[in-house]
């Protein structure tokens, strides 16, 4: 899987010494173990709880539901509108997608394989938008969204979302452009393919893998955003998911095996995502991080 | 290819990405530096006042706190996460069944909406059903028991743990990557040289990865001035803003407030705070590093 994996250590030459050497090497992963299961305790402890009633949430925290409360999600869907927030994460996230990749992906073609002036300054203006704190832009965004009248509808948050997202996918997309060879697109001029003809039959299919590094690192952005939606958005029928948990949760504040389940089906899709494509957000964390 | 085909070709696909960046990120941060200059209640007009929003900041209290809040913050990032990551990533660059399994499971919060994670911290430190004080119950020690959140004086630090626990993840991905990028033969010329274990780490490993530790401490420092979703969440600055960052005081006083050209000012701010910040580190540790 990694290309550059460590070489075999030679063998220990003192045989006394391997007793000791397992011990450490066993101590070592125990520990490690500890470590993940503590890390993963937290979700699992949400979904357990997520199960119980409320008497048994209070008397007894860490025990596996005695009876599975399975009406739980079936009441947290029903009474807090979860279908709908759903429906706007899905919405708002993936329209945010596709115009991302649209436009990054464009910009990024020519960044990386056109020549004209001012490319250099055009990257820089793109990059440093990624140590811009987006908090800092809350209050003039708020008024922008105001003015132009798009407080409260999903463009209030695809156009900010595509914004942020924008330095870091083209600066993956650029830097994974630059590696390709020069002589494919040659051969696609000589043939008589136009610009258009080489960015969509060539250049796409070609940056795939860091097109889908950009999908899922921006997915991630868009579908748990919370602050711009917490501005953006105060019509209760345009909430995204994030914020009708956080809703949900001042709503049923006592209820909390219901409040358990709403958080429980919330991650279930990131989670999900997350163990189906693992390698691929690793990298794709990486990359955008890295090379940041 | 005739030169005004490509021109044409460079503008038209620079342009949406120019338009939305420069509309939604660009603009807005010199649109909100302008603001600061005025008295201005989001309605009506905005009065000029030139610097006096900058003054009152200064003089105001709880912009200091927020910031010292903001500088725990780095720190229990700098000194917490990235040393938890290095090590986790020492013994887990290589990628047995188990490693996978651990990298994954301390990955996996960073795939979770931060109000999740914020709610799922509330449940842990809950003064009467939480999960830390019962277990504290059980283990003898119910004068340990505290009101984690609600007491001004800990609050700050109980919202440590969620922090680390959040983003430990992402600090070792960077880190295995740069490990595994140090080519094979500079491992086996320091085991010619008889270079083990510490000794290996501090004077061929850690060397060698020190510009992504450097990009670690910026990701940081600009994560932490950024941290708003899990405070608002667990706390909402309080109480009596003994939790508040920056951004949360700017989020109060612009929305709970009214102060739009106070809250702007405090947006100024951030950004120049995160510039000196980034800076500062960038310095500190081309210093070490040349050393």
């Amino acid at each position: 899987m990694h290309p550059t994996a460590v070489q075999p250590r030679p063998a220990p030459l003192a045989g006394g010494r391997r007793f000791p050497r397992a011990w450490k090497q066993g101590t070592l992963w125990t520990f490690l173990t500890l470590y993940a299961m503590l890390t993963l305790y937290p979700l699992f402890w949400l979904v357990i709880s997520s199960f119980k009633s409320n008497a048994e949430f209070f008397n007894r925290p860490f025990a596996l539901p005695s009876s599975w409360q399975f009406t739980n999600f079936v009441t947290a869907w029903q009474s807090s509108k979860m279908g709908l927030a759903f429906f706007n994460s899905i919405i708002v996230s993936g329209a945010s997608l596709v115009l991302t990749l649209f436009v990054t992906s464009l910009a990024a073609y020519v960044l990386a394989r056109l020549p004209f002036r001012f490319k250099g300054a055009v990257l820089t203006f793109f990059v440093i938008g990624m140590l811009i704190p987006i908090h800092s832009t809350l209050v003039p965004l708020f008024i922008l969204m105001k003015q132009i009248g798009l407080l409260n509808s999903y463009w209030a948050l695809i156009l900010p979302y595509t914004a942020f997202a924008l330095p870091t996918a083209i600066f993956v997309l650029t830097a994974y452009l630059s590696s390709v060879p020069k002589e494919i697109e040659e051969a696609a001029y000589i043939d008589g393919t136009g610009l258009w003809g080489v960015f969509w039959r060539i250049m796409l299919p070609i940056s795939l893998p860091a097109l889908s590094t950009v999908i899922i690192l921006s997915f991630l952005h868009f579908w748990n955003d919370f602050s711009f939606a917490l501005v953006f958005i105060s019509k209760s029928t345009l909430k995204t998911l994030p914020l009708a948990i956080a809703n949900f949760a001042d709503g049923y504040q006592t209820d909390y095996g219901l409040t358990l389940a709403a958080m429980t089906m919330a991650i279930l899709p990131t989670i999900g995502v997350y163990l189906a494509f693992q390698e691929q957000v690793m990298k794709g964390m990486t990359a955008g991080a890295v090379k940041g | 290819m005739n030169t005004i085909a490509v021109r044409r070709f460079v503008v038209l696909s620079l342009t949406p990405a120019l338009l939305i960046y420069a509309l939604f990120v660009f603009v807005p941060v010199i649109w909100s530096s302008y603001y600061s200059f005025f008295d201005w209640k989001g309605i009506g007009a905005a009065k000029f006042i030139g610097l006096r929003n900058y003054a009152e900041i200064i003089q105001d209290p709880i912009f200091w706190r927020a910031l010292k809040n903001n500088v725990i913050f780095v720190l229990v990032s700098v000194f917490g996460q990235l040393p938890v990551a290095l090590v986790l990533a020492i013994v887990l660059h290589k990628s047995n069944a188990l490693q996978r399994f651990i990298r994954s499971a301390v990955f996996v919060p960073m795939v979770l909406s931060s109000v999740v994670i914020g709610m799922i911290w509330q449940y842990i430190y809950h003064p009467q059903i939480g999960i830390l004080n019962f277990l504290l119950d059980k283990a003898g020690l119910p004068h340990w028991k505290l009101e984690w959140l609600s007491d001004a004086k800990i609050a700050i630090f109980a919202l440590a743990p969620p922090l680390v626990w959040s983003f430990v993840g992402l600090y070792l991905i960077i880190f295995i990557s740069a490990f595994q990028n140090i080519p094979g033969d500079i491992h086996d010329a320091a085991q010619i040289d008889g270079a083990e274990g510490a000794r290996k780490l501090f004077s061929v490993t850690l060397p060698m990865i020190w510009s992504t530790v450097q990009i670690a401490i910026i990701l940081c420092i600009s994560g932490s001035l950024k941290s708003f979703d899990l405070v608002y969440v667990m706390t909402k600055g309080g109480p009596a803003h003994a939790t508040e960052l920056l951004a949360t005081y700017m989020y109060n006083s612009t929305f709970s407030s009214y102060r739009y050209g106070f809250g702007s000012a405090i947006s100024t701010s951030i950004v120049l705070i995160s510039l000196i910040f980034i800076g500062l580190s960038q310095w500190l540790t081309s210093r070490t590093s040349k050393k």
